[in-house]
This record gives C-alpha cells, structure tokens and sequence, in this order.
C-alpha cells in the first residue's frame, strides 16, 4: 500500500468502507511509523479498523482491552507463580541447604507475555503485529503515563531480567470513546482522527457491504430513519454498530421495507436507553420514515 | 521538499496555536513528514493529512479548516460556520467584580486562624463566619474571601481499583511472596499482601447563577475556585436558562483572572432558572465524561425553578445514579423558618443525600468537614 488509494482500496476489499480522511491517516501512520489515535462515539468502528488492518497485512493483532485499574501484570508480563513455586521445590528437594536464588525463578522461562511485550517480541521475529489498544479511555491515568513511554521508545523493563525493546514499531491503533480526555501528550505522540457518523450515501454502503441479503430499499429506509435518530438529542445516538444489527435483525425477521410496526418491534436493537424509548414513541415512530424534504 | 514550504508550514503551525489548537514546535516537523508522505497534488489529501497531525479533538476541526484555507486557498469549501475555540469573546463584559483582597485591611485577630469554626475567641472572624454572605460590606467580603482561601482540605479518599502492598491488606501478592521465598528459608512462609490503593475522589460542582442567587455567586463561584486549586479533581458548571462548563476557565490560580474569565464565558447570568433542562442537558452532553472515578456531586441552587417538575425530578434522578454523592447547598436554608417547600426542592430532595445550608463562612467550613466523612461506598436508596 504505497498510496492513499492504495489504502481505501485494501480497506475496501476487507468490506470496510471508509472516508478518505481515515484513509489518509493510516496512510500516514504506516509511512511515518506513528500510533493511530481513533476518537469518535461508540459503534463508529474504531476497533474495526485495527482488524481490517491485520488481515489486509496479513499479521497478527495483538489486543489490549483497557479498563479502570489495568496494570502491568495484565498489559505487560506477568511471572509464572505455579512454575516458579514447582522450581523452589524442585533445588530444595535436590538436598539439605539447597536453596532457590532470584536468578532460578525470575529469567524469561518464567515470564508469561501480556499484549504489550508480546508486540514488542513479535518484533525480534520479522513480524510487524497490529497492536490494538481499545479503549483507552476506560484505563486510568497511571496507565496513560506507563504508555506515553512504552509508544515513544517501544522497550520494556523487567527488573530482574533487563530490556526488551522492539526491532521495529509495531502498527499501533489506540481508540477512545471520549468518556473522558486523553492527556494531549499522549495525542501528540499519535496521528489522530475523529471517525464521525457516516452520511447517508456511506451508511447505505456500509449496511450492503456487510449484510448483503438486505434488500437495496431497506438499506436506504434505515440509513434514513438513523439520520434521524442521530438528530434527535437522544440519550444515546445509536451508532453503525446498531445499524449493522438493525439491519441483520430485521433481515432475520423477512421485512423488505421498514414499516412504523417493523420499527416499533426492534426498537431495543437500536435504542439501549427506556428514557429514549420512550422519546421517540411519544413523538411517533412513524417520524423515523418521513422522507427527508 | 522545498524550503519555501516549511518556511510556510512554520507561519502555518504559529497561527494554529495562536487559534488555540495544541500544537508544539514538533507540529513543524510532523506536518513537513505528512506532506512527503502524501504529496501535495492532491489538495484533499494534504488537509486530511496535515488534520491527522495538528488536530487533536473535533472542536478543533473548524478552526483547522478555516487556517488551512487561509494558508492554502479555499478549493475545498466546507459549510460549516467558523468558530475560534477558547478565543471567544462575548460582547457583553466581565459580569463577576472581585474586590482585590490587597486594596482592603481588616482585623482579624488571630492571624493564624485556619478554622474558623473551631476559634471561640477570634470574635471578629467569628462574626463574619455567621454573617450572611448577602449582607457582607465590601471590605468583611474581601476578608471572608482571604478566609476560605485558607481553608484546610482534608476530603476523604476512595478506594482505586489499584493494589498497593499493605500488611493489612486482603489479597496475596505472589511477585513478591516467591521473591522472598528464594534464598535459605525458614519453615515458614509469609505471604506478602496487597490492599486496594486509595485515590481522590473527584468533585463536580454545579452552580446555580440565575437572579436568585445573585447575592451568592460570587463569593460561592471563589469557593469552588479555591476547591479547585486544592483539590484539582474538580469539575465545574453553573446554570441559569443554559448549562455552562467553566472547569477550564477557573484554571487559572488567580482567582480574580479566573472569575473573570468564567464570567466572559458564561451569557446567561442572573437570568431565569430552568433546572431541569440544565441537568438534561448535563445528562446528555457530559454526563458520561465528566463522572469517572465516582464523584462528589455538590449543587448549589435555592431550588427556586419556573420549568416543569416531572422533567426535572427525571432528569435529577438520573443524575444523582451517576454520582457517588448529591449534596445539595442552599443559600436559604440557614435562615429561620426555612422549608425546603419550593416545586423544584420538593422534586429533588429525594435524590439528595446532604441537604446543607450555604449561606455563610460556617456553612462553608461544614461543608469541607462533610467532604472529610463521604463514606467509600455509594449509599442505596
């Protein structure tokens, strides 16, 4: 992939639409060797883009799912505690006095690799891994600060064993859903794109690419009707994701056109919140078929 | 790639930060190893590739857009209307005067007094803690604002979903308990533990500045500025007709550049009070950015509303589920005779935990002391 082009095609051929503008960035974070930063609402697909992007070159992808608390035992490495407690046993059995030193237990045989030093080794073996860390947003700051080291310089440091850095940077796409800011020198250190809501034409795209049994017109109902939604100062604006299974529902249940009953039947694919429910009911679900203009 | 070019693109990083984006001298750099990487035939893509290394967040996207046209021509047209982020000025000017604290001398006694609820004797700093924020004179204002400057902040911790070790802790810390098992050993065997570390919780503030409480904001708004400078975890809104968040603008360590800066910032003072609304659209807008971590939700308002009850009973209700703690101040509440009768109190007092006066320095000082007592767990209803 030499080009944007390029890119979007590959992107394309994985069943990804995209903009060009996200085109454009994972362009330039392979040329330039820079983390993906992906900002936008839930259900855009951010995480997706990390997927797509192993399969299209042909990698593996090494995920990091973050939330509150995430520390180095689950991100990094983590000692082997059964094998280490089997080797003690095993000196001391070999005779009166024998004992385990620090250098018995704690060398790699020991070590069992988290997502982080896991990219960082798939390095030392030719490999190029995607390393997707999902989430961002949901760790907490110490976390943030652990990573703002590990993306400027791609090494880790075990104490007892010493340094493992990458031969090469690994593809790195971080996602947050915006609950809350990223710090800005984590940003800087990435290129960064906000995927937004897809227009009408795209999300049309979008539902045919991935779900092809649905008919061309119902497609189009339900770009519409989530145009709608997404306008509507919900709660929680459903995102591509519940359009996908919109879509997929309503192809399991045979409609050919979205109808006001066929809507009201799935609302709970779509909408997640009672209070939002319950706002477009009192409006009329039919509000979501009127034809734009 | 061209000198002229990154001499441009250096004028082009300048004024980008002089718009507000976060960019730093690197941006250069950056921007000159995007356009190698994509070329510059295609004007498209170098905007979306010069975005993808200076932008930062979408607020920033219009501002982006209208330098990248003033530096590159306007081939790419887009409809939306521009707005300079964080350079805004409203028409109107600074609505908060704050009294410089330097201009105004009055005896405090005592000059070490901290605490002013605990000093007996200090009679002078006594009378204001209990004087109505209301019926201050300008210089008693000035020294009530030096008082809660000096206040003592000791708010109660929560627990993180962190462990650290502790003799007393609850789970086994098996790194360090094989660690200590190498060597010659004894028979027996210490297991090392770790307990939940513990971390601030955060405050989020919600003021209420409509004309009711006039009397009130300012000395309150210095309050939530000194919070902040203390407890740094604080977030902070006020309301009237509209919500404002002005966490960004009390930044600033000055309080007088602060409160002027909240008062450029925020239009709608000291008109009508929609509570309901503004909680909706707390609800919908920051809700779920800004109630990480369990915050201490304290609001201030007199409860004093002229929208729809059932909206705001609703919309409260589902705020009060997304925070550790409501408490509520009230202005009005210290007075004699005081019910909490008005519509707008009957429908929130449900949800609140700590119904609390706020209208004098004592009232102030209690509510520190309640923030050194929030229990580590949320409290069912």
């Amino acid at each position: 992939m030499n080009n944007v082009d390029e890119v979007l095609a590959a992107l394309a051929s994985q069943r990804y639409v995209a903009e060009r503008s996200l085109g454009v960035a994972v362009h330039l974070a392979l040329e330039l060797g820079k983390p993906l930063f992906l900002e936008g609402e839930a259900g855009v697909g951010k995480t997706e883009v990390a997927k797509v992007l192993a399969s299209i070159l042909d990698t593996p992808l090494i995920r990091l799912q973050c939330y509150e608390g995430l520390d180095v035992g689950h991100a990094v490495y983590e000692w082997d505690y059964p094998r280490q407690m089997l080797a003690i046993r095993l000196i001391e059995a070999q005779g009166e006095g024998a004992h385990a030193e620090v250098a018995d237990i704690m060398s790699r045989d020991y070590l069992v690799a988290r997502p982080l030093l896991q990219a960082v080794e798939a390095t030392a073996k030719g490999e190029r891994p995607v390393l997707l860390i999902d989430e961002l947003d949901r760790a907490d700051e110490e976390f943030e600060a652990y990573l703002l080291e590990m993306l400027s310089d791609f090494q880790v440091t075990i104490p007892e064993i010493g340094t493992i850095a990458a031969d090469r940077p690994p593809v790195v796409i971080l996602t947050s859903n915006r609950t809350r800011e990223i710090h800005d020198a984590l940003k800087r250190r990435c290129i960064y794109h906000w995927i937004d809501y897809p227009d009408f034409e795209r999300e049309v795209q979008i539902v045919q690419r991935k779900i092809p049994d649905v008919p061309a017109e119902l497609a189009a109902d339900l770009a519409r009707a989530m145009e709608k939604l997404r306008s509507m100062d919900l709660f929680k604006p459903p995102g591509v994701a519940e359009t996908l299974d919109w879509a997929a529902a309503l192809a399991v249940l045979g409609t050919e056109r979205l109808s006001p009953e066929a809507a009201d039947d799935t609302l709970g694919v779509i909408l997640k919140y009672q209070e939002d429910i319950e706002r477009l009911r009192a409006g009329g679900v039919d509000q979501l078929l009127a034809t734009a203009g | 790639m061209a000198e002229p070019l990154t001499h441009n693109l250096v004028h082009f990083t300048r004024y980008l930060r002089a718009q507000g984006l976060r960019v730093v001298p690197d941006t250069t750099t950056d921007l000159v190893d995007a356009a190698r990487a994509v070329g510059l035939e295609d004007r498209e893509d170098a905007y979306h590739a010069f975005a993808a290394v200076t932008v930062s967040r979408p607020e920033e996207i219009p501002v982006f857009d209208a330098a990248f046209d003033l530096f590159f021509g306007t081939g790419r047209s887009r409809p939306t209307p521009i707005e300079p982020i964080e350079l805004e000025v409203h028409p109107r000017g600074p609505r908060v005067h704050v009294i410089a604290p330097t201009t105004v001398k009055v005896d405090l006694g005592d000059e070490d007094v901290t605490d002013v609820s605990d000093q007996a004797g200090a009679s002078a700093v006594e009378r204001l803690a209990t004087r109505d924020f209301s019926d201050l004179t300008r210089s008693e204002f000035a020294a009530v604002q030096r008082l809660i400057a000096r206040m003592v902040w000791r708010p109660a911790d929560a627990l993180s979903r962190r462990w650290a070790p502790s003799a007393k802790g609850t789970r086994p810390d098996l790194r360090r308990t094989l660690r200590q098992m190498t060597g010659p050993a004894g028979d027996l065997m210490p297991l090392a533990m770790n307990a939940p570390k513990p971390r601030r919780r955060p405050l989020l503030v919600i003021a209420d500045v409509s004309g009711s409480m006039e009397r009130y904001t300012e000395m309150l708004l210095y309050f939530v500025h000194a919070a902040r400078g203390r407890l740094g975890k604080v977030e902070a809104f006020v309301f009237s007709t509209d919500l404002s968040r002005i966490t960004r603008e009390l930044r600033h360590r000055d309080p007088r550049v602060a409160l002027s800066q909240v008062g450029m910032a925020v239009h709608d003072w000291s008109s009508g009070t929609l509570i309901g609304e503004a909680f909706a659209e707390f609800n919908r807008t920051w809700g779920r950015r800004v109630t990480r971590g369990g915050p201490v939700a304290v609001v201030i308002s007199d409860g004093w509303d002229r929208g729809d009850p059932a909206i705001l009973r609703k919309e409260f209700g589902m705020f009060a589920r997304s925070v550790h703690r409501v408490v509520w101040l009230n202005p009005l509440a210290g007075r004699a005779g005081f019910e909490p009768e008005t519509r707008g109190m009957k429908a929130v007092l449900p949800f609140v935990d700590d119904f609390m006066p706020v209208g004098n320095l004592a009232d102030l000082t209690a509510v520190v002391r309640l923030l050194e007592s929030v229990p580590k767990r949320k409290e069912l209803r």
